[in-house]
């Protein structure tokens, strides 16, 4: 018996995989292309029970129960298919209950665990099929009925949807379980089946069917509005075509202005730079790096124009600089007059020159520095230095001596 | 560093709107009533006061008291939003039809200008649509290509701050609560003025249904 039925799932299954192209044909056009097949497969598969053909004019169509299969393992959409048959399966299982007691009763232990195991199925099937219908639910819920276009038609689906929420739980209802309990008696398995399975899982899916219900409303609250929104875009557009020279009242000129229409002016215009700014030195010569030079701007004759000025601040300058070497010359020439030793400080007092000291050391040591090597031998230099008191190795140049040699 | 609240004041002063989708840290620091009472102080020494419209999903700012100065830039921005009325909803209606989902465009709605500007040229229908769109003062447009009208309606959407362009580089725009305020606007005119705009709609496409 048990070989029989396995032979025939085997012949079974191998027809659906060994005609899966067939099948999927049929499944996605909804029906057999009778043409592009061999008759001898068709009134196979027919005799299989996988085609049937509804009445002897139309076309050959996939039974429900496979179409039921693969939308299931495809979780394809377009299965909107909810089974809520609660009550018919409810007096299944007391039925069976009441074999399965008989059977106890009687003695007959191999009937009664065939029964246990029917029951056991059905339980299961009737839970697994009312967990199906939400997962189904939610899926469609979660793609917004993204499979139809319009928002009437989402309308439609929402509302279609809406209607089987409601149906299920109007089947859930028939669930009593003080009877299922009664019905359970003092029984071990029929009591774990019956009421611990059945209780547990009935009131997750009543959780989730409220739960899918709220968000079907709110869904169908959100379509509305934007079915709201688009005619009332249409409406003003239709209205201005009927009326070119409508003109909405005057509201800012009303002694209260609507809240909406009372928009202040932008005060706010960009600010100034300032280049006082140390923080901002970086930025800003950041953006002065990235201006581009505008070549066409630079007028030629420009620069000749400027020349004659420019000339004449030139000597001033030079001319400051000449008085302190002036002076360091007139300097290295006493020396050589007198052939003395004598301090640079000493001569700045002597001479009482107006430079600051250290600009006149600094500039006796460059001038000293400055002369050609042949000059230079004629001289000797000495500079009394003193070590910094805060940094180690640094000299502090005090004071030079210089002498002719 | 400037504070939130500086940043927040110095949008509301420029005369933006401030939604979830043009600035959403500004929009979480005024969605505390504490901090709008703060801002709302600050304006109110330059004769503002913080408004919301869109059930609280934009703010801006409005006058706290109406002298005759006031009243005249009232007036200009109130015809600048009513001449504008027609343009924006022209545009909306051809986004919504040529994107096919019958979805209106809302704050956060995404648009892909590549994939409407496809669907646009193929269609001769919505390509003169758009072309006379473009046309608008509002859009000043001179191109003759729907490509060139396409974009500079696009540009001046985002200059106007009704669309918004996370990335630089890519084609995408996200429509701002700005937009939401133009249906309110409609809303409004359509209620105090019993224009009964929706119903229009409906008549008029059982209309079309039956012919």
């Amino acid at each position: 018996m048990r070989d029989n039925f396995t032979q025939a799932g085997g012949k079974f299954l191998r027809a659906l995989s060994r005609h899966s192209d067939l099948i999927m044909q049929a499944y996605l056009s909804g029906t057999v292309d009778e043409g592009a097949y061999s008759a001898q497969v068709l009134d196979n598969l027919q005799n299989l029970g996988i085609l049937w053909r509804p009445d002897p004019e139309s076309d050959l169509r996939l039974r429900r129960v496979v179409r039921a299969l693969l939308e299931e393992g495809l979780s394809d959409e377009r299965n909107r298919q909810v089974d809520a048959n609660i009550g018919g399966a409810l007096k299944k299982v007391t039925t069976l209950v009441a074999h399965y007691k008989e059977a106890c009763d009687k003695h007959r232990f191999a009937e009664a665990g065939a029964h246990l195991a029917d029951l056991t199925e059905l339980t299961y099937a009737m839970i697994d099929s009312l967990k199906q219908g939400v997962r189904a639910l939610w899926a469609r819920i979660h793609k917004e009925f993204g499979y139809v276009a319009s928002i009437d038609a989402k309308i439609r689906e929402n509302q279609l949807a809406q209607s089987q929420v409601s149906e299920m739980l109007a089947q859930l209802e028939l669930f009593e379980f003080d009877k299922l309990a009664q019905l359970a008696g003092g029984n071990r398995d029929l009591r774990r089946l019956l009421v611990v399975t059945m209780q547990s899982n009935f009131s997750s899916i009543t959780q989730e069917l409220s739960l899918a219900q709220s968000r079907l409303t709110e869904l169908l609250g959100r379509f509305r509005e934007f079915q709201g929104k688009t005619r009332l875009l249409k409406g003003f557009v239709l209205h201005l075509e009927q009326q070119p020279d409508y003109q909405p009242a005057a509201y800012a000129k009303h002694s209260l202005v609507p809240e909406l229409f009372n928009l202040a002016d932008n005060i706010i215009k960009p600010a100034s730079v300032d280049v006082n700014n140390p923080e901002h030195e970086l930025d800003l010569s950041q953006i002065v790096g990235r201006l581009k030079a505008i070549y066409h701007l630079k007028s030629q004759p420009a620069a000749s124009a400027t020349q004659a000025i420019q000339v004449e601040s030139m000597a001033e300058v030079e001319l400051d600089e000449n008085l302190v070497k002036q002076e360091v010359e007139a300097y290295f020439c006493q020396i050589i007059d007198s052939g003395e030793r004598q301090s640079a400080l000493e001569y700045h007092q002597c001479a009482q020159l107006e430079f600051d000291k250290e600009v006149w050391l600094y500039q006796v040591i460059g001038e000293y520095d400055a002369l050609p090597d042949s000059e230079k031998s004629f001289f000797e230099i000495e500079k009394s230095l003193k070590d910094h008191p805060v940094f180690n190795g640094n000299k502090i140049i005090e004071d030079v001596e210089l002498w002719f040699s | 560093m400037i504070s939130q609240k500086g940043l927040v004041l110095e949008r509301l002063l420029s005369g933006e709107f401030i939604c979830r989708v043009s600035y959403e840290d500004g929009f979480r620091f005024l969605q505390d009533s504490q901090n709008a009472a703060q801002i709302e102080a600050q304006l109110n020494l330059l004769n503002r006061t913080l408004s919301t419209a869109v059930e609280g999903e934009v703010y801006f700012a409005g006058y706290l008291a109406l002298a005759d100065k006031e009243r005249k830039v009232l007036e200009r921005q109130f015809k600048e939003i009513t001449s504008n009325l027609l343009p924006l909803t022209e545009w909306l209606l051809l986004v919504q039809e040529s994107s096919g989902k019958d979805i209106p465009l809302t704050q956060g709605s995404a648009i892909r200008l590549n994939e409407l500007q496809t669907t646009i040229e193929d269609t001769p229908a919505l390509a003169e649509q758009l072309a006379k769109i473009s046309a608008y003062p509002l859009f000043n447009s001179t191109s003759k290509t729907a490509d060139g009208q396409i974009k500079q309606v696009f540009k001046r959407l985002t200059e106007l701050g009704y669309l918004q362009k996370p990335n630089p580089e890519k084609l995408i725009y996200i429509a701002t609560g700005k937009l939401d305020y133009i249906y309110e606007v409609i809303r409004f005119i359509d209620e105090t003025e019993s224009l009964s705009l929706t119903e229009q709609a409906e008549a008029a496409m059982q209309q079309g249904s039956l012919l």
